[in-house]
């Protein structure tokens, strides 16, 4: 499949890179908000992630109505709840512990999801401290009893327990008469149909809190219909079936389990998928859960939590959602991935690959305006695009996981052999006797020259591990500096486990037409086993022509003509004359 | 304001005294100060701490750290650091970009912010895992174990941890505790592989099959199982498990690598070469696969192509003795023998225990007229295995060529005791044998004159110079076909491994081949040893070498290898 064959089966609809949108796949919806046939898409942008929050609302490519929201927005679902006509959908914006109504573009009701409950214990001491029964400090002391016992406070008595001692006071004044509280927050938001799986049925809000809870709530009278505790907080959801007939809530959560309750279930540990890695999204596709994780897999399950299959991806996944395009009957997951692409798969298939500018974190496909088959995306850059699925597109189920992959069909890359080596392979045949020997002679001669080198050096004592077995001693010596004057340091160190080394001397032997040492003669100091000690000196050439020589370091012991260790260094040419002469 | 609805305006006329007045969330909204200005005794809403969390979270799933980043100094700014959440997930950014020592500090604040989350906990004790403190590891572990209990994680990591520990008992009873809670792949695999530690191999068979009863679709178990029946010597359940791996992952090296290695045992060079044409693509440096490739090229008699492919393989990896010994291999079928020498030798190097290796060498040896060498190799490959019958069939034929018939009775003797005990021999060598047999009975005189003269005429009695070439084609035969098969076992050891067709006899026990996946970690070490040693150490055999110039008269009559070679030369080079 080529680049241009796989973009061609969409169509580019809408291009705004700068649309400077912060938004997420869950705060992404279309809806026919204004039942004329024309589908809006409504996008709850973050705006600079604490301020500016606003409700976009899209006709077409243009921007119809904003609405300013005043939290964080955490996720946008449309849902019919009433059966008036003409069938409009209700927008339902969660944000903070609230959702937000908005109906005919014009906002509707606020709900407050109920509060939680709160310590006995608590309550009694803010009620103390109301009636000025009890000091801020007895407060502040019985409170932080509570709080290491571990108990959940409310966000009142934990920002008292944080204050100095002297703002204790006007707080527990300020806010001691305000009934004391305890919120939660929204992390999901999702519809579920209520007794009818028409289109425009009535749904209920599905809720997802940060106090490990999932909330069914009645679209027409806001209550709260039932109530599932979880053992973590849920990330997302995926809701199918009735609410009053039986319906399956699939919910990731923060611990990276998968829990699955159904009608009737009041916690949800029973059917659990554990992931290796946190999800970054999960959809549900007819009874198998796909679930995209962190460790860049894509990961398939069966509704009873068994694993299908797993698919590595190439990069990291940012965003999941299902392209369900009814007229053609297609159901597939959309990945879109970090490095600027989007996967689509059916079933494990790679069916196509759409490139995309900048990282996609938001994605929606379904009706927009009047077409059918439309994907939304925006990007982390806060990019805003369109894309129309072309109906002519065939999306085949085929894939290179079926049949013999193409790298089958490759030749294997052999190295080739020139001429040279079919000849060198003739005359080894022809000679190898011959050959084995004479390398086996050269060996040997090799080996008996090293050997009397190895005794030369001995003797003369040019070695720089000293081989005296009363004064062991490691030289070493580095050369810094890029010329005409060089730094020589002289390592010394003694190598003897217990014994001290004394009355050393260093000195040098070097061409005095050559280089002028500063220091011709160092004293070493008593040398303790096994530390590290240097000497440095400066070292002129005087040479101009990039000449340069060998300079040993002989280490000398006092009342002894030989050296107990030479040090050979081949001393660098001179960089600015070597420039020079260049 | 505008946007809080009809019924909320209702709100707001009564807000301070029935407390509903929750739109305020942040004090900063102009909402906040309308609202308390009737009276100032009007609290302001205070910000739920939690508040950002999903938002962080959301972040850090999309590997947007830096975002994420911020919004936790934020949240924990507005807090003023008791949001426990944004710590957590600070620490979890501080453990992805290997800072464990500051991921652990925050997860401990973590803890102290929330004493009772299991979570924190096994965070903590993971952070611990990480620095190697498994002690300490495994006491958070068990703290958080009376917290979460049941918890599949946490019984599979106190497993890990004892088995870093060494403590086997105590790790497999973990891993069995957390299948039991959870079957996880992962588990099932450490469990299969402290059985393999401990040598229990049927046991590591038994518990590949549960998981791959539960996991029907994963390569990697079905790979694994499929290795631990080769291992266990059942190599037609073996090659239906890498088989079934290849079905769900036709990529899938380590399959290939081990299928292939099982074709090549069949012979089936073709097959296994458009199986290697995928792992060529996929790991294009990995050193066995270019050994089988190259084996696959010797046994279609491409020799060039094998050499070449060799060479790259020890190129990749200098230090396997299977790629020299396999250099050194075809080297003697293509009649190069100093290169042959000086492969085998730096095998032995590396590997000096193996019999085979030093048969080899005194292969090389005899056509370098070295017997001398030769011999000793020889006796020194007998000391070292006596059931191969391929060894005194060799030395046998050598003693024969240089007269010696006494002892070269004597090894052809123990040769036919040998085989005796083997089930299948090669058909080559008993034939080579009923040759040799006849002409050792013979009288003396007579055929070892006849048997010179034919030698430089070449003539019509076929006997001399069959026996001649035997040596050499023998090695070849016997190490390509009929020991590659017990080879294969060893390819769980190494993930690379399955390639190395040559390598052992079948003496090769499992148990040998269990140590060394425990020393998989030092047998680096190792080989940087024989880095430095190996300048020096060229000739493996010291003693060997020594006093070979005086050798040269005796050499001259034995050079009769010329004409046997001929049918070799031909083929192989213009092969390319």
């Amino acid at each position: 499949m080529t680049a241009s064959e796989m973009t061609s089966k969409w169509l580019d609809a809408y291009h705004d890179p700068v649309a400077s949108l912060y938004t997420f796949t869950q705060c992404l919806t279309l809806a026919d908000i204004q039942a004329d046939g024309d589908w809006k898409l409504i996008i709850a942008d973050l705006g600079t992630g604490s301020y500016d929050m606003k409700l976009k609302v899209y006709k077409n490519t243009n921007l119809m109505s904003e609405h300013a929201i005043i939290d964080l927005p955490t996720g946008v679902v449309n849902f019919y709840m009433d059966t008036l006509e003409p069938r409009t959908p209700a927008i339902a914006v969660a944000s903070g512990p609230y959702i937000y109504i908005y109906k005919n573009l014009r906002p509707y009701f606020k709900f407050t999801l109920p509060p939680l409950s709160i310590n006995q214990i608590e309550q009694e001491l803010w009620e103390q401290a109301k009636h000025d029964n009890i000091n801020v400090f007895v407060l502040r002391d019985a409170l932080e009893g509570l709080r290491s016992d571990g108990q959940l406070l409310t966000v009142r008595s934990l920002k008292f327990l944080q204050l100095e001692s002297t703002d204790l006071e006007p707080f527990a004044n300020l806010h001691k008469h305000a009934p004391l509280k305890r919120q939660t927050v929204i992390t999901c938001l999702d519809t579920l149909k209520k007794s009818l799986a028409d289109e425009d049925a009535i749904s209920c809000l599905v809720v997802g809190t940060e106090n490990r809870a999932i909330y069914i709530l009645d679209p027409e009278a806001f209550t709260v219909l039932t109530t599932v505790d979880l053992p973590s907080i849920p990330v997302f959801i995926s809701v199918n079936g009735l609410y009053d007939v039986e319906y399956r809530l699939v919910v990731s959560c923060r611990n990276g389990c998968i829990y699955t309750l159904k009608r009737g279930s009041k916690e949800g540990s029973k059917y659990c998928i554990e992931l290796n890695s946190q999800p970054v999204g999960m959809e549900r596709i007819n009874k198998t859960i796909y679930v995209g994780c962190m460790d860049e897999t894509l990961q398939c399950y069966s509704s009873k939590g068994k694993k299908l299959w797993t698919i590595k991806l190439p990069n990291s996944i940012t965003t999941m959602k299902t392209l369900d395009y009814s007229p053609r009957q297609l159901k597939t997951l959309l990945v879109a991935l970090s490095n600027n692409e989007i996967r689509m798969y059916k079933d494990k298939y790679l069916v196509d690959i759409i490139k995309t500018e900048g990282i996609v974190t938001g994605l929606q496909f379904g009706r927009f305006g009047r077409e059918d088959g439309t994907l939304v995306m925006t990007t982390r850059g806060g990019g805003l695009f369109v894309k129309i699925l072309k109906r002519s597109a065939k999306f085949e189920e085929k894939d290179a996981l079926a049949g013999p992959p193409i790298s089958q069909n490759q030749k294997i890359n052999i190295p080739k052999k020139t001429k040279l080596f079919v000849d060198q392979t003739l005359r080894e045949r022809q000679n190898a006797v011959a050959m084995h020997r004479t390398f086996q002679r050269d060996l040997y001669l090799l080996r008996l020259n090293t050997a009397r080198q190895y005794v030369k050096a001995l003797d003369n004592s040019m070695n720089p591990i000293s081989s005296d077995p009363t004064e062991p001693l490691k030289l070493s010596a580095q050369i810094q500096g890029i010329g005409p004057t060089f730094k020589l340091t002289v390592n010394l160190q003694n190598t003897s486990l217990s014994q001290p080394t004394s009355n050393l001397i260093i000195t040098f032997n070097y061409d005095d037409k050559l280089y002028s040492f500063r220091n011709k003669f160092i004293e070493a100091p008593m040398l303790v086993p096994g530390l590290n000690y240097s000497f440095e000196t400066f070292i002129d050439c005087l040479n101009e022509k990039g000449v340069s020589d060998n300079v040993k370091v002989y280490v000398l012991k006092c009342g002894r003509s030989v050296p107990i260790i030479t040090g050979v260094i081949s001393m660098p040419v001179t960089v600015a004359v070597a420039v020079a002469v260049a | 304001m505008a946007h809080v609805t009809n019924n909320n305006d209702e709100n707001a006329t009564d807000g301070n005294k029935s407390g509903q007045n929750q739109e305020t969330e942040i004090p900063s909204i102009p909402q906040v100060i309308t609202a308390s200005k009737p009276k100032a005794k009007k609290a302001p809403e205070l910000p739920v701490n939690e508040r950002r969390n999903w938002l962080i979270h959301l972040h850090y799933v999309q590997k947007d750290f830096e975002t994420c980043k911020v919004l936790i100094k934020e949240q924990l700014t507005e807090s003023g650091g008791m949001c426990e959440y944004a710590v957590y997930v600070q620490a979890l950014i501080h453990r992805q970009e290997g800072k464990i020592q500051e991921s652990l500090e925050l997860f401990q604040t973590c803890t102290l912010l929330n004493p009772n989350s299991g979570e924190n906990l096994k965070q903590v004790a993971r952070s611990l895992f990480l620095l190697a403190r498994h002690k300490a590891a495994i006491d958070v572990y068990n703290e958080a174990s009376n917290i979460n209990t049941k918890d599949w994680e946490i019984s599979h990591n106190l497993g890990v941890c004892y088995m870093y520990l060494r403590d086997r008992a105590k790790a497999k009873e973990c891993f069995k505790q957390a299948i039991d809670i959870r079957r996880h792949d992962v588990s099932y695999v450490m469990l299969g592989k402290l059985f393999l530690l401990e040598g229990d191999l049927n046991s590591a068979v038994d518990i590949c099959k549960n998981a791959v009863e539960f996991y029907p679709e994963s390569p990697d178990l079905l790979t694994t199982l499929g290795l631990l029946y080769m291992q266990v010597g059942q190599y037609q359940k073996a090659f239906e498990n890498l088989g079934n791996a290849l079905t769900f992952n036709p990529q899938h090296t380590k399959a290939i690598m081990a299928a292939g290695s099982m074709m090549q045992g069949h012979c089936d060079w073709d097959v296994a070469l458009t199986k290697y044409r995928i792992a060529a693509v996929n790991t294009p440096e990995n050193p066995s696969l270019w050994n089988n490739i190259g084996m696959c090229f010797f046994g279609k008699k491409k020799y060039v192509a094998a050499i070449s492919c060799l060479k790259r393989a020890n190129y990749l990896a200098p230090f396997d003795w299977k790629i020299l010994y396999n250099l050194g291999l075809v080297h003697l079928s293509m009649q190069q023998f100093a290169s042959a020498f000086h492969f085998l030798s730096a095998a032995i190097n590396f590997k000096p225990k193996m019999a085979q290796l030093f048969m080899l060498l005194a292969v090389a040896l005899t056509n370098l007229e070295d017997p001398d060498n030769a011999k000793q190799a020889y006796e020194q490959a007998i000391s070292l295995d006596n059931k191969d019958p391929s060894i005194p069939l060799n030395f046998a034929v050598l003693l024969y060529n240089n007269g010696d018939r006494r002892a070269s009775s004597k090894y052809l003797s123990i040769f036919t005791q040998n085989i005796k005990s083997v089930s299948n021999v090669d058909q080559e060598l008993l034939d080579m044998a009923s040759k040799l047999g006849p002409l050792l009975h013979v009288g003396d005189n007579l055929v070892w004159k006849d048997n010179n003269k034919e030698r430089h005429s070449s003539a019509s009695m076929a006997n001399k110079p069959d026996l001649v070439a035997a040596p050499f084609t023998r090695p070849t035969t016997s190490s390509a076909v009929e020991t590659d098969i017990p080879s294969t076992p060893d390819i769980l050891t190494e993930t690379i491994l399955p390639s190395d067709l040559l390598m052992g006899t079948s003496s090769d026990t499992a148990s040998t081949k269990l140590s060394r996946t425990q020393t998989d970690m030092s047998e680096f070490p190792e080989v940087s040893d024989m880095h430095l040693s190996k300048p020096t150490t060229l000739d493996p055999l010291p003693k060997i070498e020594s006093g070979k110039p005086s050798q040269l008269p005796i050499l001259e009559q034995s050079s009769k290898n010329v004409p046997a070679s001929t049918d070799l030369k031909r083929s192989p080079i213009s092969d390319l």
